[in-house]
């Protein structure tokens, strides 16, 4: 296990209010981690400054064994660079089909005139025929998305996370709207995802989370407050306080 | 590839084949070949019709599938049309010139002729030297590149510097009008060489073909103009189509999520713009030698405006529905507006169709907008009973938002 991502002592402040405050993680690859804390707690900010959304007023983000500065990369250069993101609520294309969906997921060069002139459709179904059984979508993979259920839409984008195959995958609220099935589901996939690349899952529900079993980050006014396995921060005096003694 | 290109997008096939009928009959009635049915006139007009059609498709792909309501592709139509008109009054001005001068004792210097053509063409801005702007106007060949050149160099600087600052919306349009407003006014001082507010003129007198009568002149530009309306129609239905066609209505759907995907969004505006502009500029170049005139006021903002109109009116994010917009409105237009709409008389008023066009033109759109967001073009989807579910923003993480058990129909 080597580390993937460091992010350390970063801040980040929105109209004079501290959303993110000296802030330092590390994920490692493989890795799965779920990140928790309660609402405001600087979570999904957390996200936005990794993905490039949100730049941050001080600290460092790297990325990679190249170590890379992702401060000063744009989104696009950070997604291609193989960090993926799905957002709390789920942002498929819905005027397009599920296939339209993966394919433009699907990694590949991304410049326009590479997307206009390559058209080799035969080599990319395969690999869409093998995400969509993943996600249990096949059988709709010439429906519009738009028409999809709310747990489906929220496979769809996990699936078109992992049809752009990246090395860290930052999951916003995967389980939110699906029934139990679909959670579990949910779970065995994130799971499998992180046998071979870092998964970092931003979820509300402890039980969710249980069942993710692995390395628990608890954040707390923008800074990390507890970190380990489930059951030690649960025990953690400060964590019950700010967050589950509520 | 082709075959597989065609079989997924009928709807070129049925266009190119109303085209060609279309084509075809206008010919066969025309004063040229035929019966004369169609006056030289009409043909005419029904050629610029063709080339506004090629424009609305270009507006349709940069607004109805990109999603930016650009207000500056009529001014990309006119500078093209400037581009060819520069050549064609050139050259004729010069078989003028030439010929008025082997009259004298003395052959003429090259300077001479130079400054004889000047004095033609510039006389009306009381100047007679030739502005720098005309350096290539002898040339064919370079004006022609010119007519996609610069509309496109234009579209390329000007997007690359709106779109990487990450302007969108309406505050892009009006970014995009000011352009035109600005191109326009430019056009229109006497200083910038292009004779002002009189514009290019004599534009339907091809040089060199001056034996050959305009009916016959007009049917080649009639069918020049279909041709391009269709390798227009198949360009864009080819870029389209597609993964780029994927991506670029996803960018018009959800641009920051496409960002996150990968795609740097900005190329992807800037080709899908800087292509549209070249294709206004071709058929600008075609429209104005049917028209015979070009001024600075076909350039102004209302003209692009008009655009956006028609083919809101046909129905965006579908190529044919910008095409029965232009066509429908456009032929709409020069019918009321030409005196032959019978005025009706509700006793206390008159209305005059040549006044209150505009007004009737300004409901329809109002009325479009409201009530058929598709457009003409819907009418196709109702029989062919596709309806897509309108479900965007339904389902959330939201209390009271749609569950799966309400999902799948």
């Amino acid at each position: 296990m080597s580390t993937l991502l460091e992010v350390s002592g970063v801040s980040v402040t929105f109209d004079g209010f501290r959303a993110i405050n000296n802030l330092s993680i590390q994920i490692a690859e493989p890795e799965l981690r779920a990140v928790i804390g309660p609402n405001g707690a600087g979570k999904t900010t957390f996200m936005d400054i990794i993905t490039g959304k949100t730049k941050p007023d001080e600290g460092r983000v790297i990325f990679g064994e190249k170590s890379v500065n992702l401060l000063g990369m744009s989104e696009s250069q950070i997604a291609q660079a193989g960090i993926g993101r799905k957002f709390q609520k789920p942002t498929v294309f819905e005027a397009q089909t599920v296939r339209e969906n993966i394919v433009m997921a699907l990694k590949n060069p991304r410049g326009p005139f590479d997307v206009l002139f390559k058209r080799r459709a035969d080599a990319r179904e395969e690999r869409v025929r093998e995400i969509s059984d993943e996600i249990g979508l096949t059988e709709a993979l010439d429906q519009t998305s738009g028409a999809l259920s709310h747990g489906q839409k929220q496979w769809l984008e996990i699936g078109m996370l992992l049809a752009q195959d990246p090395r860290l995958l930052l999951v916003d609220e995967p389980a939110a709207g699906m029934t139990p099935q679909e959670r579990e589901h949910t779970t065995d996939l994130l799971v499998r995802a992180a046998r071979t690349r870092a998964v970092v899952v931003v979820e509300h529900d402890m039980e969710f989370v249980r069942r993710l079993n692995c390395k628990v980050t608890v954040l707390h006014e923008g800074s990390v407050l507890a970190e380990g396995s489930l059951d030690h921060v649960t025990k953690n005096k400060d964590v019950v306080d700010v967050y589950l003694g509520r | 590839m082709s075959n597989s290109f065609i079989g997924r997008n009928p709807s070129i096939l049925w266009f190119l084949l109303a085209l060609s009928v279309f084509t075809i009959g206008v010919t066969l009635l025309s004063e040229a070949t035929g019966t004369g049915l169609i006056s030289t006139s009409f043909l005419k007009t029904l050629g610029k019709t063709l080339c506004l059609c090629l424009v609305a498709i270009a507006m349709d792909v940069v607004w109805g599938y990109c999603g930016i309501l650009s207000l500056g592709h009529f001014a990309f139509f006119g500078i093209g049309g400037y581009a060819i008109g520069m050549w064609l009054m050139y050259a004729r001005t010069e078989g003028i010139v030439t010929g008025s001068l082997s009259g004298s004792a003395l052959p003429p210097t090259p300077q001479e002729v130079t400054d004889a053509i000047g004095t033609q063409i510039f006389g009306v801005v009381g100047s007679s030297e030739f502005p720098a702007l005309w350096a290539f106007s002898h040339s064919l060949p370079l004006q022609l590149l010119a007519v996609v050149a610069v509309p496109g160099l234009l579209a390329l600087v000007f997007g690359w510097l709106a779109f990487r600052s990450r302007v969108t919306g309406v505050y892009l349009s009006i970014l995009t009008q000011a352009m035109t407003l600005a191109l326009s006014l430019y056009f229109f001082q006497n200083d910038t060489g292009l004779r002002g507010n009189n514009g290019l003129s004599g534009l339907q007198n091809i040089p060199g073909l001056e034996a050959v009568p305009q009916a016959t002149i007009s049917l080649w530009f009639f069918w020049a103009s279909a041709v391009a309306l269709a390798l227009g129609y198949i360009l864009f239905a080819w870029v389209v189509s597609g993964k780029l066609g994927s991506v670029i209505r996803a960018i018009r759907d959800n641009e920051a999520r496409v960002r996150f995907l990968g795609y740097h969004v900005e190329s992807y505006k800037l080709f899908v713009f800087t292509l549209t502009a070249m294709v206004a500029g071709i058929a600008g170049a075609l429209y104005y030698p049917q028209a015979g005139i070009i001024n600075p006021a076909e350039i102004a903002p209302i003209a692009s405006i008009y655009l956006a109109v028609w083919v809101a009116i046909g129905g965006r994010g579908r190529l044919y529905g910008a095409v029965i917009g232009a066509a429908l409105v456009s032929l709409l237009s020069s019918w009321f507006t030409g005196g032959s709409a019978p005025p009706i008389n509700l006793g206390f008023y008159v209305v005059k169709w040549t006044e209150w066009w505009l007004v009737l033109l300004g409901l329809s759109f109002v009325a479009v907008t409201l009530f058929f967001p598709k457009g003409i073009g819907g009418i196709f989807d109702y029989f062919e009973r596709k309806r897509l579910p309108d479900r965007q923003g339904d389902y959330g993480p939201d209390k009271g938002a749609l569950r799966q058990q309400e999902g799948v129909e």
